[in-house]
């Protein structure tokens, strides 16, 4: 990865060379845009391989859809725009011209969550896991550092079919190191704890290993867990951490109505139920903002990690608290 | 290129049996739209036994032509021709809207010969845009695609936005065909939402543009050899094919009514018979009659 740990990029140009790493080793590699390559950073592909960038205009409906002929051609297109535009305007497009087909096409969402802010309720995604999710075919990434999210790419590269992926416009801190790799359903554990499990995704990963950090100074042992992987899921990983916790806390940078919370919540309800809480935007839209000022009005941060996981071990000591505020 | 007597009526045939089967697929298989498949059944016979360069012993051959049906509701023509065509046996209609079968609406996984998958109306142009930029990618100036479209479904925006792009790339490997029937779901086009004017619009959007009699079968036949070989000059190519929703039954004919409808299989059976009578047939009903009466009493109306 060509990053300074002490200067680390934007996640969106780790997204930008990761694309150009991409674009060398698979020559039936395509990029189409929508008018937003110098945002999304698919301009790092435009420059290297000109001949294989497609200017769509702003039309993203027809951006899928061409993506899906291009496939169907025996190309890779990677069809990029922001995460609300793939997840609402184009969603009918994605579904049934790609993914009900099982087409290669590698979809990067761009733009997602609180990082987004200022631009307002409008563009700052929430709603792109729940909806991926839903679509057969579908797998479902978000990145947890920039090392997770090329380990993301290199891996959907190598799957055939739909994949979506998130690309977030912020720098996260350093979870893992150069040789970190990706699979599907696959987990992976960070930190152990024997008293609650923090499942994190995307960017609130680096968020739980700061709660745990707090939970630690209280004598409180938390174990973390990464699941970059919300499709599939790796309900084994989970599972197996619950057996030992007992209660969990999800954090997703995104609503929690069918997201990544929901995700694990399916899980256990299949598998291990046990008291859960979920961070990550409850039901409402994420108007503009300054991103840490959002963090905290939304109860994102660490802190509020760290009073969820106290939520979730006291529901799980008492069973009249299971209940609930508002039961 | 005016097609000879003999391959007229070899295409006729061919447009004849595309509605037979249509009826019979349909009211077997208790859903689907015979209006929207009768309309374009002159279309189909000229595009896959006359025009088309395919291979049903190699559905996946580099240059073949391809064609998105774009109005995929009007899939049991399709499946009929594919059928006839020799891509999987003529019985296989009989699966079609059951468990395991052919699908409703289009699913390329499921039926050999489909190019796509498809329902939602307005998707389809953007497909075969993409195809047919894949194509030039690869350097294939023999294969074409086609694409054919609901007049209806020129109401969607994304078929703009499709146009407008194939136009900005040049694609003359393309060629759209828009079955103009005259009626969408609910009534007449220029009652719901007007198109008018048509050619204008396509031309507007850099598109050349030719309109033909949609079930006339030498001019369907001299306006594919214009889209291919004469017309291409960097702009991609519609066919404007004015045709009758429900065309070859009177009950169907402009009738709003048949654009979702499966007949109850008596209803089928006069629908054939008339079909036999008008094109100079021996009289010839629906061939499962009786075997339906033990299937569930479903019947999918309007």
């Amino acid at each position: 990865m060509p990053e300074n740990d002490n200067n680390p990029l934007e996640m969106r140009d780790a997204f930008g060379q990761t694309l150009v790493e991409l674009g060398a080793a698979y020559p039936n590699m395509v990029m189409l845009d929508a008018d937003l390559n110098t945002s999304s950073k698919a301009v790092y592909f435009k420059k290297a391989y000109p001949d294989r960038f497609i200017q769509v205009g702003i039309a993203e409906q027809n951006l899928f859809g061409i993506s899906a002929g291009l496939a169907l051609t025996g190309f890779i297109p990677f069809p990029s725009t922001f995460a609300v535009f793939a997840a609402r305007r184009a969603l009918d497009q994605i579904a049934i011209s790609i993914c009900y087909p099982n087409l290669n096409v590698k979809i990067p969402g761009s733009y997602v969550g609180v990082p987004t802010s200022r631009a307002g309720a409008s563009h700052n995604c929430i709603e792109d896991i729940a909806v991926m999710r839903a679509l057969p075919n579908m797998k479902v990434a978000d990145a947890g550092d920039n090392a997770d999210l090329r380990a993301i790419m290199h891996t959907a590269m190598k799957t055939e079919g739909p994949v979506y992926f998130r690309v977030t416009r912020y720098t996260l801190p350093v979870l893992f190191g150069p040789g970190h790799t990706f699979a599907w359903g696959k987990g992976e554990l960070l930190r152990e704890g024997a008293d609650v499990t923090l499942f994190g995704t995307g960017l609130m990963t680096g968020k739980c290993m700061a709660a745990a950090e707090i939970l630690a100074k209280d004598g409180i042992p938390a174990e973390v867990i990464h699941l970059a992987s919300i499709k599939p899921i790796d309900r084994a990983l989970i599972a197996q951490s619950v057996r030992k916790t007992g209660c969990a806390v999800t954090a997703e940078n995104a609503t929690i109505v069918g997201g990544f919370g929901a995700a694990v919540a399916e899980a256990l309800g299949d598998v291990y139920p046990v008291p859960l809480r979920r961070i990550g935007v409850q039901d409402q839209w994420l108007n503009s903002g300054g991103v840490d000022a959002l963090f905290e009005l939304h109860k994102m941060q660490p802190p509020h990690i760290a009073a969820a996981a106290r939520a979730a071990i006291q529901a799980k000591l008492s069973p009249e608290a299971m209940k609930g505020p508002g039961s | 290129m005016q097609p000879t007597q003999e391959l007229s009526g070899y295409l006729e045939e061919m447009a004849y049996q595309i509605r037979r089967l249509s009826v019979e697929m349909i009211t077997y298989g208790k859903w689907g739209h015979i209006g929207g498949s009768f309309s374009m059944a002159e279309l189909l016979a000229v595009l896959y036994f006359h025009h088309m360069r395919i291979d049903p012993d190699a559905p996946k051959w580099e240059a073949r032509d391809r064609l998105v049906l774009s109005k995929a509701h009007g899939s049991p023509a399709l499946y009929a021709a594919l059928a006839l065509k020799g891509f999987y046996p003529i019985e296989a209609v009989y699966t079609y809207c059951e468990l395991d079968g052919i699908e409703g609406h289009t699913d390329m996984t499921r039926t050999p010969g489909l190019e796509s998958s498809g329902g939602p109306l307005g998707m389809g142009l953007s497909v075969a845009v993409g195809m047919a930029l894949g194509l030039r990618f690869k350097e294939n100036a023999v294969a074409r695609v086609f694409c054919i479209l609901g007049d209806g479904e020129c109401n969607e925006g994304n078929v703009w936005e499709a146009a407008m792009s194939a136009a900005h790339y040049h694609l003359d490997n393309l060629i759209a065909i828009v079955d103009y029937n005259k009626v969408m779901a609910k009534g007449f086009v220029w009652d719901l939402m007007g198109i008018e004017p048509f050619a204008a619009k396509w031309r507007a959007f850099g598109w050349d543009v030719i309109e033909i009699d949609g079930h006339d079968i030498p001019a369907i036949v001299q306006a594919l050899h214009e889209a291919r070989w004469v017309r291409p000059a960097g702009r991609p190519i519609v066919i404007i094919a004015h045709t009758v929703k429900g065309r070859g039954v009177e009950m169907a004919e402009f009738n709003y009514k048949w654009h979702t409808q499966a007949p109850e299989p008596a209803v089928a059976d006069r629908m054939l018979r008339e079909l036999s009578r008008r094109y100079g047939r021996a009289e010839e009903g629906y061939s499962r009659l009786h075997e339906d009466d033990a299937k569930e009493a479903f019947y999918a109306g309007e």
